[in-house]
């Protein structure tokens, strides 16, 4: 027969149980400021211009893993850092690979202006 | 009472289960994201510019699916850790494909700096070609202008050379010979004899050479009317322009002007420069223009 008392302390026991299993490793601090620092880093490149699905991602997971930590939940906290690192850091290089492409094009604009340029200036051919 | 116990461990550990899971996080299924992470390291690795650019991204993309493969093995499919391998993988996979896409880019870039050189480099060559056919060409005109010039300069040397007691100078109004006085009397007009010759020759020439005019200009010195000076100029003109046409050339090509005093070519102070002065200029045309007239006095 379980009882009123016995779910208490079923829910008593569960929540030792969990708090060992959440909160057994110390906050990830590291992990959070080199994840803070990549998304740092992306901003720099312009991520928010150039790849704003992509950054909103790495500050979403860098909040999400800051309450974790704030919450003492260690490995939450730690996984949720990782992948902000690593969605920063896809924004970063998704920024810096379409400002390139930008200049690619810039470039092939500026060669097909020189080609019809220098194809009008070209001056007729000298008769021999 | 060994049951009701084991029932009330059991929904402990239930608990504790559902607990763990819903205050830590909602582990995803673990195919789900492997089947996402084995796709995208796939599609990198199938891009020649992720192996070439991003080597490094790459390893670490196939190390972290290995794990997520390995771990989704030994824990089942509801793993966080496991999930988060592979989501580590798919993302790595993804920044080697961005990675790649920008060294492809700054490639082109370089290649297009290149091209945009030579572009500007073949185009000075061609102006620089152009250039030198130009001038080439103008040094060929200048050369056959020259050419002209010598040869009507050897016409002018070979119409003096046949006509004794004459002068003859290539200006650019035409080939200037000049009559003396000598072969006029004082105060007159009629030609002497000894000046046939010289006529004969200057009417061979003209009709050898049918498209040139002649244009005979009379000039006196300083002594003297300046009317009388301008008429009796005007008169001996005449007089070798109508010696001309009575050898048969047409009156169209032969003009006769007197200008008296006008155009000195000697000062008029002594008895030398004054005789200087005298004459009578015969000019052959260079072509068949018109010869242009003195327009003021003192010009050539």
């Amino acid at each position: 027969m379980i009882t009123l008392s016995d779910i208490r302390n079923a829910f008593l026991c569960s929540l030792a149980f969990g708090i060992v299993a959440c909160a057994s490793a110390p906050v990830p601090v590291d992990k959070l400021a080199v994840a803070k620092s990549s998304v740092e880093r992306a901003e720099q490149a312009q991520a928010g211009q150039f790849a704003q699905v992509e950054l909103n991602t790495a500050r979403a997971k860098l909040a999400a893993a800051q309450s974790a930590a704030d919450k003492r939940d260690a490995d939450v906290a730690a996984r949720l850092a990782d992948q902000a690192e690593v969605d920063a850091q896809l924004a970063e290089y998704t920024a810096r690979a379409k400002q390139q492409q930008q200049l690619v094009n810039e470039m092939d604009a500026s060669l097909r202006d020189l080609r019809n340029e220098t194809l009008r200036n070209q001056p007729t051919a000298p008769q021999q | 009472m060994k049951r009701p116990y084991l029932s009330k461990a059991m929904l402990g550990m239930a608990m504790t289960g559902f607990l763990v899971l819903a205050g830590c996080e909602t582990a995803p299924e673990t195919s789900t994201v492997l089947e996402e992470a084995r796709a995208a390291v796939t599609q990198a690795e199938a891009d020649p510019n992720v192996s070439q650019y991003a080597a490094t991204e790459l390893d670490r993309a196939r190390k972290l699916l290995i794990n997520a493969e390995g771990r989704a093995k030994e824990k089942g499919t509801r793993d966080p850790q496991t999930a988060h391998y592979a989501y580590l993988a798919t993302q790595m996979a993804h920044i080697a494909g961005q990675r790649a896409q920008e060294q492809v880019a700054i490639a082109r870039v370089k290649s297009g700096e290149a091209e945009r050189q030579r572009i500007l480099l073949t185009a000075r060559e061609s102006e620089a070609q152009h250039a030198q056919a130009a001038a080439q060409q103008a040094r060929n005109e200048a050369a056959n202008a020259q050419a002209q010039v010598a040869q009507a300069n050897s016409e002018a040397q070979r119409l003096a050379a046949a006509l004794e007691n004459l002068q003859a100078e290539q200006t650019r109004r035409g080939i200037v010979l000049t009559l003396d006085d000598v072969l006029f009397d004082t105060g007159r007009s009629e030609l002497k004899p000894s000046a046939a010759r010289s006529i004969d020759q200057i009417a061979a020439f003209l009709n050898e050479n049918p498209e040139r005019r002649v244009q005979v200009e009379g000039f006196t010195d300083s002594q003297g009317a300046d009317n009388y000076n301008l008429e009796l100029s005007q008169r001996r003109a005449d007089a070798v322009a109508t010696a001309i046409m009575q050898r048969g050339i047409d009156a169209q090509r032969v003009r006769a002007l007197g200008y008296g005093e006008e155009f000195p070519v000697a000062s008029n102070d002594n008895a030398g420069s004054r005789q200087m002065n005298r004459r009578v200029e015969i000019i052959v045309s260079n072509d068949e223009q018109a010869i242009p007239s003195r327009a003021t006095p003192g010009s050539p």
